[in-house]
């Protein structure tokens, strides 16, 4: 078990080295240099020179990337260009709406999918398997930015129990906080909730269908004890891979779902630096979001782990 | 009294009849054979008496145990008696245990769940029941996970769940199928054992003839949903009165008639020297040297052209690796094979022409083909390795030619295989092996997934292919039986290693190498009967 986690960190460490100099690399020859297009094209050879040694641009390729990897081990991702500020305190300012917006959202998505995917497999073929799947094929198709916006039109426009949009920070309450998260998690919620419930319905018919399913219930286990106590474990390990597939998407990809309820996330930020150029923001974000996934990875990797003996063994 | 007792069972599926007026009765202490081919409704039988039928069925007439009418019970009630009073065991070995939880955890849900014994004392009848199967919990503690048992350890164990509670009926349904000879001979022994030590009753469901013949007591023929002769083993097999249990009987002993051999000595055709394969071992760490497992270990044999050589080996002994290799499908590690003179070489270094000389049929006949391709496609598909390319009509010649020699019409190059049955996609494997007119066939337990009648027929087809088309057959089994009916030497593999080698007969008669000997003692025999 030591040893299978000894190389799951070993190849998170390695992803996170390959991914940072590839993204270096790619923000490198991004044509156009950042101290004239900050200071316009008017500028003089000597304020442009001057800018470029307080930003840290005059020096070499590998000097910078070394600077730039190493400020980040000790929380120094630099200073923002546009707006002057560090850009660690940008994150952790995003981040504080970001990722409890995912995790509110998966929170959600895994409610809703795991009774959903329950039932629809245990009663397959029945009325409400038939109508969990129509609803889940609706969930797939149905842009979400189209359905926030039906959300907010519902309960916050007619019916006034949520806000509309903005985030008032936490530090007017948790659950005010929490309460305008809760439209645009739902938002998010929904595509993610009816994949996961129709990976939950397949994998549990698989699992149902297995010969130790049929052996339990040789030994005097009711349906429904062979379904708790064997079937659900074993089914959840395509699930798992699911969830951290999500996770990391819903983290980076709630861009579109952040300027419907004008939240300051790290979606909103990495668009608007992109759009400022504001490089050393996009670098910083995208090695943060890196990480994130490749983090998550490592833990659905543990869970694996933790649900199948099997992989303990496995090097 | 009996202990259990059918009556008129009837089952049927979507309104589909699959068992008709089953009439059955196991006495405490005894063993019933239930013994019949593929569809026979064996285990369908053993499902109803367990009232585990798939959804949408239908069950008519009665089933009683001790007394207690089970088709009159509710579904609770039937949960209380299966796992207590009917213990079942399954034939898949290495799927029938739940790969998450210890074997331990396994055996004592079925105390826990019928008894309301505490931890310690569930966990002593679990210790207690390993040791009855013959598993001694020093060796192999409750805490171990199934995938680190081999596949007869698994079966024990998933034979220790459904005698935990000592149940008075045990319903074993093809338990010793997906194992080796000597595994099986220990299996059977070990149920036998069980049956006397607790007078339990055992149902013991089987399409091999020989494995009933040595343990039942009572034997009952099933065909098509229909017990067609039943009675007490000596009574069946002396007293056959049923055409289909003679017809069994006959197909199981089959011996495909041989030509008288030749007297010339034939050319060598197939010659594997010193073949070593070796295979890498994952790395226990990530700076450990990497070591190697040798799977086949300085081979040596000769194949003479027309010849019928037999390989037999437990598994895991390097059969298929030396099929493998032999075919040039893998790298091989040290020796040779050459193949008509020409040397056998992995990937694309060998010759076509050579390459076509040798051809492969395996064992499973559902999962060799691809199933969205016709069949014509699929038996056309080696012609690819001819030095010309025959047009369109050409090729259809060829395949309708070599079809109608397996036995098929013309017409059925046009089908998908899963229009076609067991039997007939081992023909269709056999018409792709023959299309390039090969020197040697590789038949990889080309006949052990068919039931008896259909591999008798097809022995008879290859031996009749042999004579026609001088073909040589490398005939890899471990069913001892048959290679000794078909093959003219054999070949005996043990880790890696051929241990013994020799006329079939006089291997057979006389074996020498220990090893040898075992595999024969542990084969069960069918009673030599007059037909």
């Amino acid at each position: 078990m030591i040893r299978y986690l000894a190389r799951r960190l070993l190849s998170l460490a390695l992803t996170l080295l390959v991914a940072s100099v590839v993204i270096f690399l790619i923000i490198e020859v991004v044509p156009g240099d950042t101290a004239s297009l900050m200071l316009g094209v008017n500028a003089d050879e000597e304020t442009r020179l001057a800018l470029r040694e307080e930003l840290g641009l005059d020096v070499s390729k590998p000097v910078r990337y070394f600077n730039w990897v190493s400020g980040m081990l000790t929380g120094d991702f630099g200073i923002s260009y546009t707006y002057r500020t560090p850009v660690s305190e940008m994150i952790a300012d995003r981040m504080m709406v970001s990722f409890p917006l995912a995790l509110y959202a998966l929170a959600l998505s895994t409610l809703i999918a795991f009774p959903a995917g329950i039932i629809a497999a245990t009663k397959r073929g029945s009325f409400s398997d038939v109508s969990i799947m129509g609803v889940t094929q609706l969930g797939v198709a149905i842009p979400n930015f189209w359905f926030a916006m039906i959300l907010v039109t519902i309960f916050a426009i007619k019916l006034r129990w949520f806000s509309a949009g903005g985030f008032p920070g936490w530090e007017v309450g948790f659950f005010a906080g929490l309460k305008s998260l809760t439209l645009p998690a739902f938002a998010l919620a929904l595509p993610q909730a009816s994949i996961l419930a129709r990976v939950m319905r397949s994998s549990l018919l698989d699992t149902l269908g297995e010969d130790f399913i049929r052996t339990a219930r040789a030994k005097g286990l009711s349906a429904r004890q062979a379904l708790w106590g064997h079937a659900l474990r074993n089914a959840l390990i395509p699930v798992l891979t699911i969830i951290g597939l999500q996770f990391s998407f819903l983290l980076a990809g709630a861009i579109i779902i952040e300027n419907i309820f004008f939240l300051p996330g790290l979606g909103r930020m990495i668009f608007q630096a992109i759009t400022q150029r504001d490089l050393i923001v996009v670098e910083s974000v995208v090695m943060l979001l890196v990480f994130a996934v490749v983090a998550v990875t490592f833990l659905v990797d543990v869970a694996y782990a933790v649900v199948d003996p099997r992989l303990r063994r496995r090097v | 009294m009996s202990l259990l007792t059918v009556q008129d069972l009837r089952v049927s599926i979507g309104g589909n009849s699959i068992l008709t007026d089953i009439d059955l009765s196991v006495d405490a202490g005894k063993v019933l054979g239930i013994v019949g081919e593929s569809g026979s409704g064996k285990s369908m039988t053993a499902y109803s008496i367990m009232r585990l039928l798939p959804d949408g069925s239908e069950m008519n007439g009665k089933v009683i145990l001790d007394g207690t009418e089970l088709t009159a019970l509710s579904e609770e009630q039937m949960c209380r008696v299966r796992g207590r009073q009917i213990g079942m065991v399954f034939q898949e070995p290495m799927t029938a245990l739940n790969p998450l939880h210890t074997i331990g955890d396994q055996i004592a849900e079925t105390v826990k769940m019928h008894t309301k014994t505490g931890r310690s004392e569930a966990r002593r009848i679990t210790l207690d029941t390993l040791r009855r199967v013959e598993l001694p919990p020093e060796e192999f503690p409750p805490s171990r996970y199934p995938h680190e048992l081999s596949g007869g350890q698994r079966q024990r164990v998933v034979i220790a769940m459904a005698i935990a509670l000592r149940p008075q009926l045990l319903i074993a349904d093809e338990p010793t199928t997906a194992l080796d000879v000597t595994t099986q001979a220990q299996l059977l022994n070990l149920l036998k054992r069980l049956v006397d030590d607790d007078q339990m009753g055992l149902v013991l469901i089987s399409h091999d003839l020989a494995v009933i013949a040595s343990t039942a007591d009572d034997i009952a023929v099933m065909r098509n949903g229909v017990v067609v002769e039943s009675g007490s083993t000596d009574e069946v097999f002396n007293h056959m009165q049923h055409p289909y249990t003679r017809e069994l009987m006959k197909a199981s002993a089959h011996v495909p008639e041989k030509l008288a051999p030749t007297a010339e000595i034939a050319s060598p055709l197939l010659i594997v020297k010193d073949l070593v394969r070796d295979y890498k071992v994952p790395r226990k760490g990530f700076f450990d040297k990497v070591s190697y497992f040798r799977a086949v270990d300085q081979v040596s044999f000769t194949i003479h052209r027309g010849e019928n050589v037999g390989l037999v080996g437990e598994s895991g002994c390097g059969k298929s690796t030396l099929t493998r290799a032999i075919l040039g499908l893998e790298d091989i590690q040290g020796g040779s094979v050459s193949l008509d003179g020409e040397f056998v070489i992995a990937k694309d270094a060998m010759s076509l022409s050579s390459r076509r000389k040798m051809q492969v049929v395996f064992q499973d006949p559902y999962g060799s083909f691809n199933p969205r391709h016709t069949v014509g496609r699929l038996v056309a598909e080696p012609l690819h390795a001819l030095a010309i390319q025959p047009d369109r009509a050409a090729r259809e010649k060829a395949v309708n030619a070599v079809l109608a020699r397996v036995g098929l019409q013309t017409a059925d190059s046009k089908k998908y295989i899963h229009e076609f049955s067991g039997g007939q996609r081992q023909r269709i494997a056999i018409a792709r092996a023959l299309i390039n007119r090969p020197s040697l066939i590789i038949l990889d337990e080309a006949v052990s997934a068919l039931d008896v009648s259909i591999r008798a027929q097809i022995l008879d087809l290859l031996v009749e292919l042999a004579a026609s088309d001088d073909i040589a057959y490398l005939f890899i089994s471990h069913d001892l039986s048959v290679v000794r009916s078909f093959t003219e030497r054999v070949m005996v593999m043990k880790d890696g290693r051929i241990v013994e080698e020799g006329e079939t007969e006089k291997v057979f008669r006389s074996p020498e190498h220990p090893y040898t000997k075992s595999l024969i003692a542990a084969a069960p025999k069918t009673p030599s009967v007059a037909y």
